[in-house]
């Protein structure tokens, strides 16, 4: 039932067990406040929200009470503007100001500071304390945060979501008295893969963001707009800020189903590939730097050369607009289009995006933040760090989760069950765990206790989630975890986390099966003699790379449309340069299925077009006839509208696409004693656009050939040893790392080795010793 | 000190109180207590022994170790001399005392004495608020001080071996 509270005689409805600063917040009537937080709760330990609150008894004093501890009840007649209140919150200003520095006008924080706010509301204009102030030393927490702790007032924001929400356990409070120091035990890299967070959550400048302060420009200057993170699936909704045609930072934007209040250091800090030195940034034909109209001529010259003699290859990170008018242009020219340059990604994202269309609805962010058990296949925190970190919080709840995996994933911290298993057995695994919940109980079988056990823990949940990467998934095992959502009942939910911020968008658009290896194919026998590619890097692909660099070698003309400078930028006859997100409009579909708009921040004061743009440049060019991206997308998916950016968004409609058992374009699983499984281990910055943000990638762990002790010991390895790795491209040598969280039988390897080796995840490749 | 500590005993009776302890933090206090007795305080190294011991990071260990008063992270003279500045004392003339102490013992609060005898810290409340102003001596409570009883004290510990 709803209550109403009464405010400086404002009438306020409030939902049983909110407390009164809660209440007041949502309806819009201030009352100062520092150490609140909605993700945090009330601890009650800054004392600057003091209202007073009428005694029931007319004969009885009102009492001064801190309304982030007291609870709203019917009828309360609350104060803000009582003297006694306003009184006790400008002692506490004083108080906690008198070991502030005044070095505001230095200080990053100004013009955003909640505490200079609280100041300028409630505390006294000057100080009365003449004494010394206490002083700390800092500490280099690494490239991403900047800390200052003589700013620090002491509120434990900062460790109570470094702790306690993001459950890391190297940021923490120390000393005691007036000594209390948030830090590290000793200087060195934030270690959580949200520790950008500090930088919002902190309310005065002691956490600030490093990377905007080395090239900073006071808030009010910067320009911003609503937008979409581009750095995966999830789709989280954040505010870029940019200053004199450079991107200055990212901050989060509030979304009330995905990311309420924060945003992961990928989301945060990877935005820096727009501003790297080695972004392409003039058109290019032939290695010569041409003008933007002269390039749209050349373009046109060979596309028209070529007929209907023509691919094109869109992108899982480029935009929903990007990708329609290509394909409509390819549709057009009757020439073939995909959105994947890997075939067995295409066909494992579009049987996921399938499953997603055919389940009741994948949940949201804050909806898995309820589950009570989970079934997660892969690393998210590489891969989706924010649904990483909602499952942080189903844990808090209570969740079990259980995690089978690959490789090292930094959620098995927090699961009852970790299983490593080989890339090649997972879908075996799904059967029997498949089995194991669908058999009757006579005939189960009772050597497997493991698979017993997670069985029946997903099965007794009242909210099982079951969650798989779809990066590291075949097609097959895709199938098989929906098929285990089937057979846990309609309560059970399901979701993938997608290989790109617009993968949902991409594989609607790839709609059938196959096209990648149509094109491919087509491109080798010379049947396609100009290519265009659009945002993506098909020459520097782990599994296929160099095949495409051997097929591109064909083609009469390699049209290039990007924002960063990749292996194909460099092989382009015809170089575009593009927008990068924070520079153009557009849409992202992300992991739910959810169309999300985003505006552009601002402009270069280079020429730099959206990939639209320029498709629909070259369709003018080509004397053709095309609609706009919006009417080629109602076209598409009729019931669509272009989402608005900074709404909710608003979900795909449902559209008919073909499920896909594997491509089998996977290595020969014929096990040999030298072959093992290559697996892809990955960290929360690696992404291909945040790959070119030079402060993020200084957290990059180092390469190594992570192999698990038992297959060590039996192939007579050790820790630090060499060894040499064989793919079918390349071979290299890197150090030994034994983890037990390596599966049996697998070596675990950073993107950049797989590349080189020219093996794709779960493909077979050769590891000896080096003598 | 006692140097001649066994290593191998220490560890091994160290390492029975993780599983004493469910709660790691409180597995943390013992262990420090331990090794504080063995090596006088503990430094860096003894805090990344604490958490290789309890499975608590070292952040966390380190939280635990600069909270309590008893634990000490720097080097500490043979006595120790904790005086309380909290609200009774210092109304009870505490922050004089402080003062006086530094200039007893001949070095600032925290310092040891050239001769390792002794060091002087100012501490929170001790709860002697009854014999304001109080301190520690060595573990002990005692008060009330005055600066005639400080300096015959600190001079009487300051000199001894």
């Amino acid at each position: 039932m709803l209550g109403i509270i009464r405010i400086d005689g404002h009438e306020i409805p409030f939902e049983p067990g909110d407390n009164l600063l809660k209440v007041a917040l949502a309806a819009d009537v201030d009352i100062p406040y520092f150490c609140y937080h909605a993700a945090l709760g009330s601890v009650g330990a800054c004392r600057l929200c003091a209202v007073e609150i009428m005694s029931d008894d007319p004969d009885k004093v009102p009492r001064v009470a801190m309304a982030c501890l007291e609870p709203a009840s019917d009828g309360l007649e609350v104060s803000v503007s009582a003297p006694a209140a306003q009184q006790v919150r400008q002692r506490v200003i004083e108080f906690l100001m008198i070991n502030h520095p005044h070095d505001c006008p230095i200080c990053d924080e100004g013009g955003e500071c909640h505490l200079q706010e609280m100041t300028v509301a409630c505390g006294p204009a000057y100080r009365r304390y003449q004494g010394h102030k206490r002083t700390f030393t800092n500490q280099n927490l690494g490239p991403l945060v900047h800390h200052e702790m003589n700013r620090c007032i002491t509120c434990y924001r900062c460790t109570r979501f470094y702790q306690d929400y993001a459950l890391g356990d190297d940021l923490g409070a120390m000393r005691l008295r007036n000594e209390v120091y948030f830090g590290r035990f000793q200087d060195g890299p934030l270690e959580s893969p949200f520790a950008g967070n500090l930088v919002e959550i902190c309310p005065t400048g002691v956490f600030t963001d490093a990377i905007f302060r080395q090239h900073f420009t006071r808030v009010w200057d910067l320009k911003t707009a609503s937008s979409i993170c581009p750095h995966c699936s999830v789709g989280c909704n954040i505010l870029p800020g940019a200053r004199d045609g450079t991107l200055r930072r990212v901050r989060h934007r509030p979304h009330p189903e995905i990311n309420r209040w924060f945003i992961c250091d990928r989301g945060r800090y990877g935005h820096q590939y727009s501003e790297h030195t080695a972004r392409p940034l003039t058109p290019r034909v032939a290695g010569a730097t041409i003008t933007y109209r002269k390039a749209l001529i050349a373009a046109t010259e060979q596309i028209k050369a070529a007929g209907d003699r023509i691919g094109g290859l869109g992108s899982i990170r480029e935009d929903l607009e990007g990708n329609a008018l290509l394909r409509a242009l390819l549709n057009n020219l009757n020439g073939i289009f995909s959105a994947f340059n890997d075939p067995e990604l295409e066909a494992a994202t579009i049987t996921a995006v399938n499953r997603i269309q055919n389940s009741d609805g994948t949940p949201s962010l804050t909806e898995m933040e309820q589950v009570d058990a989970a079934l997660i296949l892969g690393d998210l925190t590489a891969h989706a760090p924010m649904i990483d970190l909602a499952l942080r919080q189903a844990y808090r709840r209570g969740a079990q989760l259980t995690v089978l995996h690959n490789g090292p994933t930094p959620l098995t911290q927090f699961a009852v069950t970790t299983l490593p298993v080989p890339p090649h057995e997972m879908g075996a695994y799904l059967s029997r765990l498949h089995e194991r919940i669908t058999a009757s109980p006579a005939s189960k079988d009772v050597q497997d206790e493991s698979t017993a056990e997670i069985a029946e823990r997903l099965a007794a949940a009242r909210r099982p989630l079951l969650i798989g990467v779809v990066e590291t998934l075949a097609a097959s095992e895709i199938i098989a975890l929906a098929q285990l959502a089937t057979a846990l009942g309609t309560d059970a939910r399901l979701a993938y986390a997608l290989p790109g911020a617009n993968a949902y968008g991409a594989a609607l658009l790839t709609l059938a099966s196959r096209k990648t290896t149509t094109i491919l194919e087509a491109i080798e026998t010379g049947q396609i003699q100009t290519l265009i590619v659009a945002g993506t890097d098909p020459l520097g692909d782990t599994r296929l790379g160099s095949r495409w660099r051997a097929a591109c070698q064909r083609l009469n003309t390699l049209i290039v449309l990007d924002c960063i400078a990749t292996t194909t930028t460099a092989a382009a006859d015809i170089l575009f340069p593009v927008a990068a997100w924070a520079e153009r409009g557009g849409t992202f579909v992300n992991y739910e299925g959810r169309a999300q708009g985003f505006a552009p921040a601002f402009k270069r004061l280079e020429l730099l077009p959206s990939t639209a743009e320029v498709i629909a440049d070259l369709v003018q060019c080509l004397d053709l006839y095309l609609p706009d991206a919006p009417a080629v997308l109602s076209e598409a998916f009729p019931g669509y509208q272009a989402p608005v950016p900074g709404s909710a968004g608003s979900l795909m409609p449902v559209h008919p696409l073909p499920t896909h058992i594997d491509t089998a374009t996977r290595s020969d699983h014929e096990h040999h004693h030298k072959h093992w499984q290559a697996a892809l281990t990955t960290w929360y910055g690696d992404e291909e656009l945040a790959s070119f943000a030079p402060a993020l990638m200084k957290l990059a762990p180092t390469a190594t050939a992570l192999i698990s002790p038992a297959a060590a010991l039996n192939a007579n390895i050790e820790e630090g040893a060499q060894v040499k790795l064989r793919g079918p491209v390349g071979t290299m040598t890197l150090p030994v790392q034994l983890d037990n969280r390596v599966a049996d039988g697998t070596v675990a390897l950073t993107r950049m080795a797989l590349v080189q080796l020219g093996v794709g995840h779960g493909d077979l490749l050769e590891l000896e010793p080096v003598s | 000190m006692n140097t001649k500590h066994n290593r191998q005993d220490l560890h091994s009776f160290l390492s029975q109180h993780p599983s004493i302890h469910p709660e790691r933090r409180a597995a943390a206090v013992p262990i420090m207590q331990a090794l504080q007795k063995e090596r006088g305080y503990l430094n860096d190294a003894a805090i990344e022994e604490v958490a290789h011991l309890t499975g608590l990071s070292t952040t966390e260990v380190e939280e635990l170790a600069t909270f309590y008063t008893l634990i000490y992270r720097y080097p500490v003279g043979r006595h120790v001399v904790q005086i309380c500045d909290s609200v009774c004392c210092s109304i009870r003339g505490a922050d004089e005392l402080l003062v006086a102490a530094e200039k007893y013992s001949g070095v600032p609060l925290g310092a040891v004495t050239p001769n390792g005898a002794l060091s002087v810290l100012p501490s929170i409340c001790l709860g002697l608020c009854d014999r304001a102003p109080a301190a520690l001596v060595d573990g002990e409570g005692l008060g009330p001080l005055n600066k005639v009883g400080l300096e015959a004290l600190l001079r009487s510990l300051g000199e001894e071996d």
